[in-house]
Formats: C-alpha cells, structure tokens, sequence
C-alpha cells in the first residue's frame, strides 16, 4: 500500500483497525474469561454484573488437585485456626479435604490425568512424526505407481469420524487386552495423526532441493546416508511443526479417551468436564483445570505462527 | 494391499549401488505406515462391517443373529434418525456460513496496513488450537442465564442460550463460529495476499469502484481457497461430537455423531449402530472426495 | 543360557507375586462424583484401619458414569472391584455377567431383613421376586422437594394465599396443592417463580420427574411381571399425571427447559424459585450457608400425594455390586461383610451416607440429624423405580423422544404421547422376546 495515499484510503484503514479490535477483543474475551476465572474466589466467580477486578488467590488450584467434600455445618473457629492455610482456602468454600486414614490428603484425579495426557500426547506423536516423515520422504523422492490414490488413502483415514472407529475399536480392544490402556490410546492416536504427518511432511520435503541428496550420494553417501545426514536436518523446522500439530491433536482429543479409557489410562480432556459433577458446580475449579489445560497449547500455538496456515491446510497451501 | 505395493513398483527406479536399494528404502518407508492405517483404520471398519447386518450387542454374551438389511431398513426409516441429519445439515449450514462470513471479514479487514498484524493474526488463531470438548464447557460458563458475560454483555438479561430447544442449536453453532472463524480467515488471508498487486493497481487506473474490484477481482482469485476452507469445514462440522455433547443435550442439537455414540455405548446396539456408522462413512467419504479433488487443483496453480 | 533364563523366571515370579501382594492392599470403588461418593471415601478410610486395606473411591460425573461403567463392564475390564450402580442396571449388569451373584451373602447375612425392603426390592434383587441378589443397598435416594420456608411463613404471602385459595399455605401435602402454590408463587415480573422441576432430556432426568407424578397418581410404567404397558402407561392416571407435570413446568423460570439437579439446586441457592424437586443426596450443599445463602430459610418435605391419596416417589439411590473381572472379588466380599455392619451403617449415616440399614433408618437419631432426613426416611417407604431390564436404555431413549416434546416443546396431547410411547415400549420388549 506504498504510495501516494488518498484520505478515503486513510479513512478506511483507521476503519479496518479499529473493526480488527473488535474482533479480537471478542475472541479473546472467552479465554481471558476462563483465565480470570481460574483465580477468583468462588463467590465472585458467578456475579452480577461480573467482577473483573479482584484479588486473585490459587484457591481454584488447590481444590483442583485435591478431593474435597461438602460440609453440612461450617467448622469451629479452633479447626479452622489450626489447619494449613491452603486448608482454609478450602473451608472457605463449605468443604473440607478429604484425607486418607494416614492423614494424607487425598488428591483428585487430575494430576493424573495430566500426566496420562502428556504421556499419550508425547508418545503419539513422537511415532506419528517419525513414521510419517519416513513415508513422506518415500512419497516425495520415489516413484509409487497410483501415488495420488495412495495419498488419498492415507488421508480419508483421517477424516472418519472418530465414534464411527470407535465401535470396532472397541470390540477389537476388548479381545486383545487394550481398553484402558495406554498403548491402546497411543495407538489410536497415532493412526489419527499418521496421516496428517505424511501430507505435511511431503510438502515439506518436496522443497528440499534434490540436488543436495544427490551431491551426498556421488560424495559416496548411501542413500540411508544421505536421507539421515542430509535430508532430516534439512527437514527439521517442518518435522518440529509437524510434530506440535500432532501433539495439539492428540492432546485436545476427547472422543476416543471418553469411550476408550476408563481409571487407568484416561487423558485430561473427559476429566475436567467431570468437575462440574456434585451439587453445585465450582466454576473456579473447572476454569483452573481448564486454564492447566489450555497453556501448553497457546505457548505452542505462538511457537507455531508461522507454520499455522500449512498445518491446517494439510500442506496444500504454503507460505 | 500393502504386497500389490511392492508389486506395483517402477523397476526402472534409480536404484543405488551401494547399501540398500532405493526399491527397498522406499518400501521400507512406505509400508509400515500404509500397513498401520490398514490394520487400525480398514480393518476395524470391515469388522463392523459384518456386524451391521446382526442383531449384535457388546452388552450381551448372546450370539450375533443374521439379520440381513434389517438393521439399514431401521434406521432409513426411523423419524429420530431423519430428524438427527435435518439437525445436523442445519447446524453445519449454520455454522460454516457464519465462519465464512465471521472468517473472510477479519481477513478483509488484516489485509491492509496494520500495527502489529503478526500478533494480532496469532492471538485472533488461538481458539481454534484449543480442544473443542474444553471449550464447550468453558461456553457453558460464558452462555449462563443469570451470570453468563454473554447476557450481561449484550444486555440480554436472562435469555436462555441452552435451555431453550429452539436457540440451543444456534447457540452451539455461535460456538462453532468463535472458535473456527480464525481457520477461514487464515485461508482467506492467504488467498488474499496471493492476489497479484498489479490487478489492482489497473483496476484503479479503469477507475473501478470498490464493488467491482471485489467481485471481478478478489473473489474470483480467493475463491478456490475459500472453497477447501468451506469442505474442510463443513466435513469437520459434520463430524462434531465434543462440543456440542458437552455444551448442550437438548433433543434439538442432537448431531448425528452424538446420536450414534447413544446407540453404541449407551443403548449397546452393537449391530444397528454398525450400520448407522456406515451411512455416516459413506457421506464422510464423499465430502472427503470432494475436498481432496479440490486440494489438488489448488496445488497445481 | 539355561541359568539365565532361571533367573529371568524367578525374577518374573518375584514380580508378579509382589504386585499381587501390592493390589491385595488396594480395592476400587466406582461411583459417579457428588457428596455422597466423598462421604464414602471418609467411611471407607475407617476399613483400612481394622484391615489394613486401603479403599478409593474413584468418581465420574453422573453425566458419563453410565458410559463409564458400561464401557468398562462390556470390555471386561477390571479397573474396578466394586460399583456402586444405579438400580435401573441391574437387569443388564447380571445378565451380562457383569456382576458376582451376592445371593449366597444376601442369605448368610439375612440382609433382606437387615436392609429397608425397597432398597433390597430395587437396589439387589433381579429379576423381580426371583430371590436373587446382585448388589448391597448402600445409598438410598428418591426425589423429593425443598422449599422456601420464609416465603411459605411470610404473613402477609398466607394471608394472600388463604384468600385466592381457601386453605392454609404450608408445604403441599397433595399434589393439587402443589399446583397451586407453584401457580401462586410464579410471579416473573417480580423474578420470582413458583417451582423448579426435572427437564433435562438425557438420561433419566426428566423421566425420574415425571415418573413422581405417575406414581403418586396411582399409575404405573407397566406391568414389571409380564411387561405389558399397554393400559399401564396410557392409563387415565398417567395421563392425568403428565398433564400436571406440565402444567408445573409452566411456573418454572423461564427457559427451564434443560434442567437436572444442578440447576434445581440453584433455583434455591439463587433465590428464584418457592419449590424444587430434587434427589435427597444433592441436599447437603443447600444446609450451608457458604454454598447457600438462603440456607437457615430452606425446608424440606416428601413428594405429596396424588388425587386417589397414593403416595410414592421415584427412586434413586444405589447398591454396591462386585465386580466379576475383578481379581479381588474376596477382598471385596470381606470389605461388604464390614459395611453391613449395624456400627458401620450408623457411622455412614453420621457422616452423610443414606443408609438403607433399616435400624438406622429408623433411628430417631438418624430422623433428626438434617432437616430433610425425615422427609427422606419416610419417602424411602414409598418409593416405585424404572423398568430394570438389561435393554433400560432404549426404553430411556423412547421416553425422552416422546416427553420431551410434549412437555417442552408443546407438542400433541398427553394421551397421545403416552399412546406414542406404549407403541414404543411395546415394541422394544417384543423385539427382545419379552413379550409375544
């Protein structure tokens, strides 16, 4: 937009950037909501008009890692004085910790579940990523006769709805031993994101020049050789972008660990709708298992900037 | 599947003398992966593909019973499964062209001289990053009748987001927007910027008004991008489950993947809901058709 | 060689004996997550004093605990060695094997006799009067009502009420009188309204609400010995009963068209409604003061009566069965002898625990502990449940297709949706042979 400019066009751009603000305080309006949420006391958490300024507290942290349960009459002012202050914090709300008969605190699911998350998540990824470049880099240099039938193939996998795979998965699990686990989670997940690795990596590979591999292999590199040596570290940015999309994938998911997992190998996402569960729901605790949750995906989504428009796009679309 | 493979392969390939074959690297890298999608995602679906012509329940110790088309013949003409597609061909209706609408706008307004535009295009990006089934609950919290910020923002006072049968569907369709609005604009943007500067310039030059140049001009160069945008997404809503399950149970937002998950595991009709992920399958599987036929035009430009 | 794999053996041995050890020390129950399921847990942290065994209570949100469990059951997983299942799963959980017969425990124990007999009737026993038994009654639960006391003693609200209609305003004893206080209370310019009822259209939400009004009118679902429901369900009484449902929905806050407990506890704690009816477990949140601010004006009473002075209420409630793919069903046995003990029993009932150990029930101490705990001792004397066959969930589904639109959504009249659904019901019993 060099050049001479006429006041219309001004006008207009003062107009785009302010129509830009809008929108993107409405978008980020429901995250900071969440965010804020997280660090209310409880009371304040669901008044009219809402509260925006307040003193934050980590009281919604400490009931989300821990089992909590309702108490009829509110404790004596001794038991109150005398407990830890995370413990008022609790009392606070009309519930007390539920302890262990060793007087452990007891500790919700959630801890947990995060860790089955990371775990799934990690795993899944890490094999998604490495079998998908292997096979890009096989689609990208090689000739396959029917290559375009064979893509499609790899990619109509990931388009079926996940419930639709789930009822013979089920049956297929139940006979080999896999519900609830988490290599059968791993699994699934890694299907799911296999596809999504091959299409991105090929792109990503078809812009390595294929002269550097073929310098390497006239140097006397073998073909192995040349691809670990000359075309993995070439490929590394798109192998890393790669591989946060399918980590954002596997960790967002939900069906799959709804219907597949139960106690042991059950991820983040079914859990902390969970919260809502007793009498009256404690927003603040669902926020501040909702706000864990969603961190490690909004720091990868700024390490991922550039790449967002390939990754959605299955590589079709580069930039 | 995977031998016709190795069958089908280009003798004529450059082999390399030394070390392994390029013939045995390609299928060394090509196979396992095509072996995997096969056993985790072919197989199954033809496992169920048998079951959904009996009367099978994973509840049950009884024998699957030959049924034929039974199962089909239920389903095509059960009213509450018509009524789920009617629901979901609105909600995805609803919901797509409110993305485009919501999605190419932004990107209309960001495709001019703007402070900071790489920022603002990555925090606008952030909804569709984080999981559909935590952001239908966390709606739930923000669509609330007496202390939702939605109601008290827009002065709606107590209005029934969820609760009314009528608005539920559009209320999970809003949600749908918010969150996947950044996904069309980013596309948008895309095509928008491929758009050859000088087209415009000439267009100046005519003296085109503003309304020409986006008709003859912008939309038609935008337009197959925009395409794969709206396939994708109306492939994706047509498949939604999370989010809508979550944010609302309402018979009037009952998608057909909610009512299939029901079927499966909650009444266990093994063998009926079988069938019923079949009908889903093939209209998935055209929709995929379609998109992927678009993404390779796209890619030869 | 030879020796190498000797070791890797006894090694192997070593290990599975110690996580045998390990798990002998550990027993999972599974329940869905609300107070009751945390009032347990403090119970059953007494059990690992006397044995040495440490008891979780794991918890789902009631939305998915049927998913949950039955996901579990039909994988044959054991993740879990107890369950504490609704009643209306008994049909499919022992049919499908899912449970470990308890009849032989039932008998040793004499827990028919120990146990309220409408907790053995629809928590353990299936089929209907076969002598078998497949859970422990451990939480007893039905619907019943709480309201604003303050409103009702306001005078100057009396005064009005005696005048428009002729009697005393006092907590309803029949349901006629239920309507009325609804009607009179339901005052949307003033955002006051006169009743909070069961809306939400999965699961057995809003059927378990209208199944209060079918009971006490004298109605039932269906024959449970023969499933005929032809008669049953579309009877006069019934169809009278769904009239008035919907007629109190009509004095519920606006849009409360989705609503379970959740929501019908904050039609209290929000101060919007006069009346709500809930399950008795949810009611301890509505005692205290910091989740409820209405909490020193909140009153309870048990579903009234109907038109003929039948009295009954729809059941919730649970009984712990063991697992059949756990490993550990005779540790499980052991902790059920402990937890029918009367101490035991008492002691659940202090901490929040209903129990369904008659003695306790009837207990003066008991009657007296919580403002709602009459009502609910004698609600559990009058209480009728959902069909328990193993196919309940299709039979769910057909109720909420067919009442939710009537009373929701305004549509057909109330014999031609209960018409409607015994044509439904007929045909998913005919369809699994239960009926010719």
């Amino acid at each position: 937009m060099a050049g001479i400019r006429t006041r219309q066009e001004v006008f207009f751009n003062r107009a785009a950037i302010a129509g830009v603000m809008v929108a993107l305080f409405i978008m980020l309006v429901p995250i900071y909501w969440i965010t804020s949420t997280a660090f209310k006391p409880r009371n304040l958490a669901t008044t009219i008009p809402p509260t925006v300024i307040f003193t934050p507290e980590i009281s919604p942290f400490v009931k989300l890692f821990t089992k909590r349960s309702q108490l009829r009459d509110p404790v004596s002012q001794e038991i109150y004085d005398a407990a830890p202050w995370w413990e008022q914090m609790v009392f606070d709300g009309g519930q007390k910790v539920v302890r262990s008969n060793k007087g452990v605190v007891r500790r919700s699911g959630y801890g947990q579940r995060f860790v089955n998350s990371l775990i799934i998540a990690i795993t899944s990824t890490f094999l998604a990523v490495s079998m998908g470049t292997l096979t890009a880099y096989g689609f990208s240099r090689f000739k396959v006769k029917g290559e375009d039938d064979w893509m499609f193939f790899i990619l109509s996998t990931r388009m079926l709805p996940p419930v639709v795979v789930a009822i013979p998965m089920f049956l297929m699990y139940r006979l080999v031993g896999l519900h609830d686990t988490h290599i059968g989670l791993i699994i699934l997940y890694t299907a799911f994101n296999l596809s999504f690795s091959v299409w991105l990596m090929k792109g990503f590979i078809d812009e390595i020049p294929r002269e550097y591999e073929e310098a390497a292999l006239v140097d006397g590199y073998t073909r192995m050789q040349a691809f670990f040596k000359i075309v993995l570290p070439e490929a590394m940015t798109g192998i890393a972008a790669t591989a946060v999309f399918c980590f954002i994938t596997a960790w967002n998911e939900y069906a799959f660990a709804l219907i597949m997992t139960n106690r042991r190998a059950q991820t983040a996402p079914p859990f902390i709708p969970s919260q809502i569960g007793s009498g009256l729901p404690d927003w603040t605790v669902i926020a501040a298992g909702t706000f864990l949750f969603l961190l490690p995906v909004a720091i990868f989504t700024f390490l991922l900037r550039n790449h967002l428009l390939r990754g959605m796009s299955f590589g079709a679309i580069r930039k | 599947m995977a031998l016709s493979v190795i069958a089908r392969l280009d003798p004529g390939s450059r082999a390399a003398k030394r070390g392994m074959s390029d013939l045995a690297i390609r299928n060394l890298f090509i196979i396992p992966t095509i072996t995997f999608l096969i056993v985790f995602n072919i197989f199954p679906l033809l496992y169920s593909l048998g079951y959904s012509f009996t009367d099978f329940r994973a509840s049950t110790n009884a024998p699957a019973k030959f049924v034929g088309l039974d199962n089909y013949k239920f389903l095509l003409n059960d009213e509450f499964i018509w009524r789920n597609f009617t629901i979901t061909a609105k909600y995805v209706i609803i919901s797509v062209t409110g993305q485009v609408i919501v999605g190419f706008g932004m990107a209309m307004l960001l495709n001019r001289d703007i402070p900071l535009k790489g920022l603002i295009t990555t925090l606008l990006m952030l909804p569709m990053m984080l999981s559909m089934a935590v952001v239908g609950l966390f709606w739930k919290l923000l669509y609330d009748p007496s202390f939702g910020i939605i109601n008290y923002g827009l002065g709606l006072g107590k209005f029934e987001w969820l609760a009314d049968p009528d608005v539920a569907l559009y209320a999970v369709a809003l949600t749908d927007i918010w969150m996947w609005s950044p996904f069309v604009m980013l596309l948008s943007l895309a095509g928008l910027s491929a758009v050859p500067k000088h087209l415009y310039e000439a267009a100046e030059i005519d003296r085109a008004g503003s309304f020409y140049t986006f008709t003859r001009i912008t939309l038609p160069l935008v337009a197959p991008i925009l395409m794969i945008a709206i396939i994708f997404r109306t492939m994706e809503a047509f498949k939604t489950f999370d989010m809508a399950y979550i944010l609302s149970s309402q018979p009037t937002t009952e998608l057909i993947a909610i009512r299939l998950y029901k079927m499966a595991f909650l009444e266990w009709q093994t063998g009926q809901s079988s069938a019923f992920a079949y009908i889903v399958l093939i209209m998935v599987v055209a929709i995929t058709n379609l998109y992927v036929k678009y993404l390779n035009k796209v890619k030869e430009r | 060689m030879k020796t190498n794999f000797k070791n890797l053996m006894a090694g192997a041995a070593i290990c599975a004996m110690s996580s045998t050890s390990l798990a002998a020390e550990e027993l999972v129950i599974f329940w869905a997550e609300w107070d009751p399921a945390n009032f347990l847990q403090e119970l059953v942290n007494e059990y690992e004093e006397v044995s040495g065994v440490e008891v979780i209570v794991e918890t789902t949100p009631w939305s998915d605990f049927q998913t949950k469990a039955f996901t579990e059951f039909n994988a044959r997983g054991d993740a879990y060695d107890m369950i504490v299942g609704d009643s209306q799963w008994l049909g499919a959980a022992s049919t499908g094997g899912h449970y470990v017969d308890l009849t032989e425990f039932f008998a040793e124990h004499n827990l028919a006799e120990v146990m309220a007999p409408a907790t053995v009737k629809y928590y353990a026993e299936y089929p209907g009067n076969s002598g078998s038994y497949w859970a422990v009654p451990a939480e007893g639960d039905a619907v019943g009502w709480s309201y604003r006391k303050d409103w009702f003693e306001d005078p100057a609200e009396m005064a009005a009420f005696n005048e428009k209609y002729g009697y005393d305003l006092a907590p309803p004893a029949t349901w006629a009188e239920l309507l009325d206080i609804a009607e009179f209370f339901h005052r949307p310019d003033e955002d006051r309204y006169g009743v909070a009822i069961y809306t939400d259209n999965s699961y057995d939400a809003m059927v378990m609400g209208v199944e209060n009004a079918i009971f006490s009118y004298g109605a039932d679902l269906g024959d449970f010995e023969t499933y005929e429901v032809d008669g049953y369900i579309n009877s006069p009484a019934a169809v009278q009963a769904l009239e008035d449902y919907k007629r109190l929905y009509g004095y519920t806050p606006p849009g409360w068209a989705k609503t379970f407990f959740v929501e019908n506890n904050q039609a209290i704690t929000e101060g919007l409604t006069a009346m709500s009816m809930n399950y008795f477990a949810f009611f301890p949140a509505l005692l205290n003061e910091a989740t409820n601010p209405h909490a020193a004006h909140t009153g309870f009473f048990a579903n009234p009566a109907g038109p003929t002075g039948a009295q009954f209420a729809a059941l919730g409630g649970q009984g712990i069965s063991v697992v059949s793919y756990s490993d550990k069903q005779e540790e499980s046995m052991k902790f059920l002898e402990w937890f029918i003990s009367d101490d035991v029993q008492k002691r659940w009932a202090e901490l929040g625990g209903y129990t369904a150990h008659a003695k306790t029930l009837e207990s003066d101490e008991f009657r007296n502990a919580t403002p709602y705990n009459e009502a609910f001792y004698q609600t559990m004397f009058k209480v009728k449940d959902f069909w328990a066959v193993p196919e309940f969930a299709e039979l769910l589904t057909s109720a909420n297709q067919r009442l939710y639109p009537f009373i929701v959504g305004n549509e057909g009249t109330a014999q031609e949706t209960m018409d409607a659904l015994a044509a439904d019901w007929e045909a998913t019993f005919k369809k699994y042979g239960r009926t010719e």
